[in-house]
């Protein structure tokens, strides 16, 4: 099991690599942290002409907080993330989501830009995106442009990108909500059948004015469920609010059947998990996480 | 379809090392076919088994899913590095708790354990579990190993 042969490109600037990518006419991948693409050109399910390396791009790895955001780069790996004070402070969410991307060896290497790029249904990172409302910011050989996390996944591996785009950076917007997440995988580590991202902002006592649930695994994409979350909106999580969230998110999905799991089994553990990620969030609420 | 070969110079346990590799060329089949270096194995070339774990500039990574090419002026560690004239204490502390049975996924173990070790945390066992869970081992059940890491991560040497 090794790959068809391929060009090996090094980029030194997003600007080369874009351009890069321009000269080869949408038969190269860029490779950043390499744990789905090398994995898929080991299988000799992707046989593009070249490889362009962008591990050398200097300064596009950061982690640091601008004017009400957190700016990722796009190739800062996930064990960077899930060590940064500044994501730990601002995003617990996202350090709680990014431990349960692969294991500590695909951590070391994988990045955020790549993940996202590479739009597994299942990945945490793009669930984790579209929670939290990210930006995502796209470079092309004719300039930058910003693209929100709901905007961008179309599908399974199936993104906005065009084929001379680079993702560089992830924005996230700072945010006081509470937040919890609950997944199921058949094995540690494995890829999730199915995953859900909760945020909620408290209201009074025990109300919750805007909650927003964010399903992966369910459907050829990761979505937030609009209808489960306005069902949950200015309400005290009671649990016919729950049960209407679960069968809103049962509605809007459209679960397939894979080597993982049936699409039955996907829209059974769904309302299950919609409710475990809000008793999540409550509880956490009690005692007085954010 | 012959390949164009890249110059790669790298740090590999301590010494430089020059080659050149094709461009497809994994840093496990680097690693054992071009220098020699069999103690870091291979399983399923997928980046899930583990077995080719070795450490890129400190930090566990899977040597199966990075091109050698990418190692160009990395400092690679392998589990020949910890050879000496006794057992190094990784080593030690895994034949005293039987941390092992056929001995395939044991460098994986071992230096993912001395990159944790380098992190100096004090790692309770649920959370070593996850720290270890990069590496699959089909024979002991896994509770020796975690007994053989623990003892290691506590051992004053």
């Amino acid at each position: 099991m090794k790959p068809a042969p391929f060009a090996y490109e090094r980029a030194a600037s997003a600007d080369e690599a874009v351009a890069m990518l321009d000269r080869y006419q949408g038969d190269a991948r860029l490779l950043a942290g390499g744990q789905s693409l090398v994995p898929l050109l080991n299988m000799r399910l992707m046989q593009p002409e070249a490889v362009i390396d962008v591990n050398r791009i200097p300064d596009l790895d950061g982690v640091r907080e601008d004017n009400g955001h957190v700016r990722i780069g796009a190739l800062a790996r996930y064990s960077a993330i899930e060590w940064s004070p500044i994501v730990g402070a601002r995003l617990p969410l996202l350090s709680e989501i990014v431990r349960y991307i692969g294991d500590r060896q695909v951590r070391t290497r994988g990045t955020i830009g790549g993940s996202l790029a590479h739009a597994d249904p299942t990945g945490e990172m793009a669930l984790a995106a579209l929670a939290l409302d990210a930006t995502i910011v796209v470079q092309s050989p004719t300039g930058t442009r910003e693209i929100a996390a709901r905007d961008f996944f179309l599908g399974p591996y199936f993104t906005v990108l065009e084929p001379a785009d680079m993702v560089v950076e992830v924005r996230f917007p700072h945010h006081t909500m509470v937040t919890a997440f609950a997944e199921h995988a058949r094995r540690h580590g494995d890829f999730c059948v199915i995953s859900v991202a909760a945020l909620g902002e408290p209201d009074g006592d025990a109300g919750w004015k805007t909650v927003r649930l964010a399903v992966g695994g369910a459907s050829h994409r990761p979505f937030v469920a609009d209808e489960a979350s306005a069902a949950l909106s200015n309400t005290a999580l009671e649990p016919d609010a729950v049960e209407a969230a679960g069968a809103a998110c049962v509605e809007a999905a459209e679960p397939s059947d894979d080597i993982r799991a049936s699409a039955d089994y996907r829209a059974h553990l769904l309302p299950i998990y919609v409710r475990r990620v809000l008793d999540q969030m409550k509880a956490r609420r009690s005692q007085g996480a954010t | 379809m012959t390949q164009t070969l890249i110059d790669v110079r790298l740090t590999v346990n301590g010494e430089p090392v020059e080659h050149a590799v094709e461009p497809r060329r994994s840093l496990v089949d680097f690693l054992r076919h071009d220098l020699g270096l069999t103690g870091t194995h291979v399983g399923c070339e997928q980046g899930v088994c583990g077995m080719c774990t070795v450490l890129l500039d400190g930090e566990p990574i899977k040597s199966c899913i990075m091109l050698a090419v990418q190692a160009d002026g990395a400092e690679i560690t392998t589990t020949e590095a910890l050879n000496g004239e006794e057992l190094h204490p990784a080593q030690r502390a895994f034949k005293e708790a039987h941390g092992l049975q056929c001995g395939y996924c044991t460098p994986a173990f071992i230096l993912t354990s001395v990159a944790l070790r380098e992190r100096g945390l004090d790692i309770p066992r649920e959370e070593l579990k996850e720290e270890l869970a990069g590496v699959l081992c089909r024979c002991t059940g896994y509770q020796n190993i975690l007994t053989a890491v623990e003892t290691y991560l506590a051992a004053d040497d």
